[in-house]
């Protein structure tokens, strides 16, 4: 049906989410913390369809639906995520995660 | 047509490949947003070419047109130029890197002797057969979509009780 190795998007999916993983850890931004995030989402959605190309019939469609719940969860994410970031920036006036290593306080 | 569909597909692999890295060396957010377009736009363009329209659709329309609007909006508002004193690695940081290639590293030599092909019979994943899918009783999908309307609602609710909450500690300051 069509002429793309399985296993490649499977490596694709697996190299996005090493990066956005990268991304979460070691930047020290606010911003690129949820953008790595966003990132290791989409590696998993991508898996998801490449995984769901290789079963037979209309069980092809069943990793299809799974992307649309974790694109709207995504989506609700980035709404409460950004909402407290804009929050704790007006607390400290910083990006810097290490900036708000004491919250506690 | 099979070669056509694997050089796109090595098109928008490199395309997105390149993107993610770029997130990853950014220097100000707003350019790591735009390679999240990027990024993106990219994977859409790979869902398609999966035989996943729908998806690929849903990937443009959500992602990059309100999640990463939303993003830049952010950015925009909080004037990411301010923060450009914060360093973009540390030693902690770099050292930290090691975690995710390790976590590449045993996937994929554990990719590496599969063997998996795509079924020849496999769907087109078109809008009708999706939503079949979704709302068929069977499945029990349907749980799960109201479970996500109730999260959504949940999420916008919460996003205007933090900013409310903001408006009333910043009046207790200025009392």
């Amino acid at each position: 049906m069509m002429g793309i190795d399985a296993l490649q998007v499977q490596f694709l999916a697996l190299a996005l989410f090493g990066l956005g993983l990268a991304t979460a850890l070691t930047r020290r931004n606010l911003f690129f913390l949820l953008m790595g995030v966003e990132i290791m989402l989409n590696a998993a959605n991508l898996s998801f369809v490449g995984f769901s190309r290789t079963l037979p019939g209309v069980a092809s469609n069943d990793g299809l639906v799974v992307p649309v719940f974790v694109i709207a969860l995504a989506a609700a994410e980035a709404c409460v995520g950004l909402a407290m970031l804009i929050l704790v920036f007006r607390t400290r006036e910083s990006l810097d995660s290490d900036a708000y290593s004491r919250m506690k306080e | 047509m099979e070669h056509l569909a694997q050089i796109y597909f090595g098109l928008f692999a490199v395309i997105a490949l390149a993107c993610a890295t770029g997130v990853l060396l950014a220097r100000h957010p707003i350019n790591a947003a735009m390679a999240l377009i990027g990024l993106m736009t990219s994977l859409s363009g790979i869902y398609a070419i999966l035989h996943a329209p729908f998806l690929a659709v849903l990937q443009v329309l959500v992602y990059a047109g309100a999640i990463i609007m939303l993003l830049v909006f952010v950015i925009m508002v909080l004037g990411g130029a301010k923060d450009d004193h914060t360093p973009r690695f540390d030693l902690t940081g770099l050292l930290l890197l090691l975690v995710p290639a390790a976590l590449v590293a045993v996937l994929a030599r554990t990719f590496r002797g599969q063997h998996l092909s795509n079924a020849a019979s496999a769907v087109r994943g078109t809008v009708d057969k999706t939503g079949e899918l979704l709302f068929a009783n069977s499945t029990g999908y349907v749980v799960l979509f109201e479970a996500v309307s109730l999260v959504l609602l949940g999420a916008v609710v919460s996003a205007v009780l933090l900013s409310k909450r903001d408006l009333d500690t910043t009046k207790e300051n200025k009392a």
